[in-house]
């Protein structure tokens, strides 16, 4: 998805990773091919069979345990910090890691392969999601009266835990299936048609790793036996598409429409967190006045988050302009900043409508959003956003469990960061 | 139910329906058949409207299944044609062809969201693991034909498993979805199963031997399409076992058409042919075998599905085209 531009820029090189990793491979042992295809082997045999190559298996636990890290890095400077919403869920984020590893373990190689990206992407967001989407169970957590003798309701609990973190996982591989598929094809121009089998293969495969991705959600989807669930966020698979055609398909009048940049905006970025919070409720067994709250949270995060995703494009980690890596203008997709210039400077209009493969006119749209305030008010509708989504944990039942209260905080605490971040 | 807000993803979806007209709604017939063929016969009360409504809503659910059927049918078509052309255009990047490729995708993608919205509707987990599972199958055989190695072209096993993943677990993993959802038993579900898997992979058994003989009995007057793309079917690999040395052509590929008449002169010395319209009759007969062993039904609709279905085993080996 090209609603997070970090991630698309780490993505490609990635993809070239995974290439790499393709042609060196060439052959390898027999792939237990006959074997019934529902049977799983564990993952670390998995991968290390399937693959005859340590290099991957390493990559990936280094990787896991470098979260860990992290996020433990994180705790420490909690002194600072009063709450660390990361550090609050990493250890369940692990559990979440290994569950989802060995749910995407695929019989033949290359596939093995793809699905293994998934996971290098995962670490690489640092599973901003799935985080959300924990402490939104643990938020909405409806309190049972607990007896020491009552196993049951413990069970319950765990058993409810279990679904919500399955919907962290399946909103996840949903996640990593979309960015596959658009990844597929961004690169087709700027490639220039370097035909390569490898470049064939590695864009067919990424179609075809994203379905297989599509396909392991579909079937945990269905073990929630939910399904207004599955229908939530088969929902959010149609939204993911729809923005991105959208996005592919704007005449020149909807590229400079702001209720129509905002529409594919809600699609391609806040539905699936939002209608993934909005799931965590439901199983809850929360009032359906609860789930839209869920739900506004999650819209309201998701759409400041791509807000400040948008000023970041153009500034950087600096606060001047032209500092970011520019890379959605470049591609000629008009973001937020841009869109509210226009409003002051009509004439940037038409620099819009030149388009932007000249640097010059790329140049000359800084130039007027440098001189307008479209940054400024951008970070501002951010702002709005995120002090929605902050409004609605607030409206949540209340709760004096000291656990809920926390993750409470903790959802508030995202909505903070989210407009401060710089990168 | 394909209806899109974005007007170029209705026009994808349109392709959808062409698709389904122009291959005579082959799966949708058989799993229609299959419905009818595995009514479980409830007692008839003029005044019991009731049960009435739950055959037609089982009826309902029942072209559910053969809506998505179809739906996932389409989305896989769509995005294995996707990249199927990327090497041959060389990369003539132009917008629409860019374009073209990634509506595809996110078209196929579409699709695949519609078809699991309809599956949750029918409220049933195992249909929705069954046809998830078929996705995921469908996945895999088009990955295993992209990636063989050699060896694996050449082994008669793993094109099997492929011909299953690609062709056969859609129709059998859905036959079985209707007899599910019609309540049958554990034992007859897997006969529909087996009905689907063996039609399935009879079919593309057939179909490899068409893509040889066209609409003739001599070889070479088909469109020789498998073979040009590098894709060894069964009449090759039963050929194979025969001339050992019809491997050396195979491994050495067929971008020269030298390559490719020195293979189909193996292919008329040798019984490569014959030995696979004789395994697509086993595969037929089989299929056959699994609709009379279905619970006995005396209903005259029931036993007229049943008949169709075992006319399908034999359509599906003796058609031309």
């Amino acid at each position: 998805m090209m609603s997070v531009r970090g991630l698309t820029r780490v993505s490609r090189s990635a993809c070239a990773r995974c290439r790499w990793v393709y042609s060196s491979l060439g052959t390898y042992a027999d792939p237990p091919l006959l074997q019934n295809s529902s049977h799983f082997r564990s993952p670390v045999q998995a991968s290390q069979e399937v693959l005859g190559c340590r290099v991957i298996y390493s990559w990936v636990s280094s990787a896991l345990s470098s979260v860990g890290q992290q996020a433990h890095i994180q705790s420490s400077s909690a002194v600072e910090e009063q709450l660390d919403p990361f550090s609050l869920v990493a250890d369940e984020l692990s559990i979440l890691a290994n569950r989802l590893r060995s749910m995407v373990v695929a019989e033949v190689p290359k596939l093995a392969s793809a699905a293994e990206y998934f996971f290098k992407m995962g670490v690489e967001g640092k599973r901003f999601r799935p985080t959300v989407l924990l402490l939104m169970a643990t938020a909405l957590d409806v309190q049972m009266p607990r007896h020491p003798a009552d196993a049951a309701i413990d069970t319950l609990s765990t058993e409810l835990r279990s679904r919500q973190q399955c919907i962290a996982e399946i909103t996840e591989m949903i996640h990593v299936a979309s960015l596959l598929h658009d990844d597929v094809l961004d690169d087709a121009d700027t490639r220039r048609g370097i035909g390569s089998l490898n470049f064939v293969m590695g864009n067919k495969l990424a179609v075809l790793a994203g379905d297989f991705l599509l396909s392991r959600a579909c079937v945990a989807l269905a073990s929630l036996k939910n399904t207004e669930v599955v229908s939530l966020l088969a929902k959010v698979v149609e939204h993911l598409v729809t923005g991105e055609t959208m996005q592919m398909t704007t005449t020149s009048d909807q590229r400079c429409n702001m209720e129509y940049y905002m529409q594919k905006t809600y699609y391609k970025t806040a539905s699936l967190i939002s209608n993934s919070c909005k799931a965590i409720a439901l199983l809850a067994g929360q009032t359906a006045e609860v789930s839209i709250l869920a739900y506004e949270y999650g819209k309201n995060l998701g759409l400041a988050y791509q807000l400040i995703d948008d000023v970041l494009d153009f500034t950087g980690t600096s606060t001047s302009l032209g500092k970011g890596s520019l890379s959605d203008i470049r591609h000629g997709i008009i973001t937020a900043p841009i869109l509210f210039a226009m409003e002051e400077f009509p004439e940037l209009r038409t620099v819009v409508n030149e388009g932007f493969d000249s640097s010059a006119n790329v140049d000359r749209a800084l130039e007027y959003l440098g001189k307008s305030r479209g940054i400024q008010r951008t970070r501002e509708l951010a702002a709005k956003h995120a002090s929605l989504a902050s409004a609605a944990i607030d409206s949540f039942p209340e709760n004096n469990d000291e656990n809920v209260q926390r993750s409470r905080r903790a959802l508030v605490e995202l909505t903070h960061r989210v407009i401060t971040r710089t990168k | 139910m394909v209806v899109a807000e974005v007007p170029k993803l209705a026009s994808a979806a349109e392709y959808f329906f062409k698709m389904g007209v122009e291959g005579k709604r082959f799966r949708p017939t058989v799993l229609l058949l299959m419905a009818t063929a595995l009514d479980v016969q409830m007692p008839r009360h003029p005044a019991d409207a009731a049960i009435d409504t739950l055959s037609t809503e089982l009826r309902s659910r029942q072209q559910c299944i053969a809506e998505i059927t179809e739906m996932i049918h389409v989305a896989s078509l769509l995005h294995d044609d996707v990249l199927d052309d990327a090497d041959t255009r060389r990369g003539i990047g132009s917008l629409n062809f860019v374009m073209g490729n990634k509506l595809a995708v996110l078209a196929g993608d579409f699709l695949l969201s519609r078809a699991c919205v309809a599956l949750a509707s029918l409220k049933n987990t195992e249909v929705v693991s069954l046809l998830a599972k078929v996705v995921e199958h469908l996945v895999t055989g088009e990955t295993m034909q992209m990636t063989t190695t050699s060896d694996q072209r050449c082994n008669m096993e793993y094109y099997m498993q492929k011909t299953y993943y690609k062709t056969a677990s859609l129709i059998s993993n859905s036959c079985k979805a209707i007899a599910l959802l019609a309540g049958q038993t554990a034992e007859v579900s897997i006969l529909a199963y087996e009905y689907g898997k063996n039609l399935g992979l009879a079919y593309q058994l057939i179909d490899d031997v068409l893509d040889f003989t066209g609409t003739s009995t001599s070889l070479g007057k088909g469109s020789l399409s498998d073979i040009r793309h590098g894709i060894i079917t069964a009449p090759i690999l039963f050929a194979m076992e025969e001339f050992p040395e019809l491997r050396t052509v195979v491994n050495e590929g067929f971008d020269s058409s030298a390559n490719v008449d020195r293979a189909l002169e193996y292919l008329g010395k040798s019984r490569g042919i014959q030995r696979t319209r004789e395994l697509a009759a086993k595969h037929a007969s089989l299929a056959s075998a699994a609709i009379d062993s279905f619970p006995e039904n005396n209903d005259e609709n029931v036993q007229r599905s049943r008949r169709a279905l075992v006319e399908l085993t034999h359509r599906v080996i003796t058609r031309t085209k």
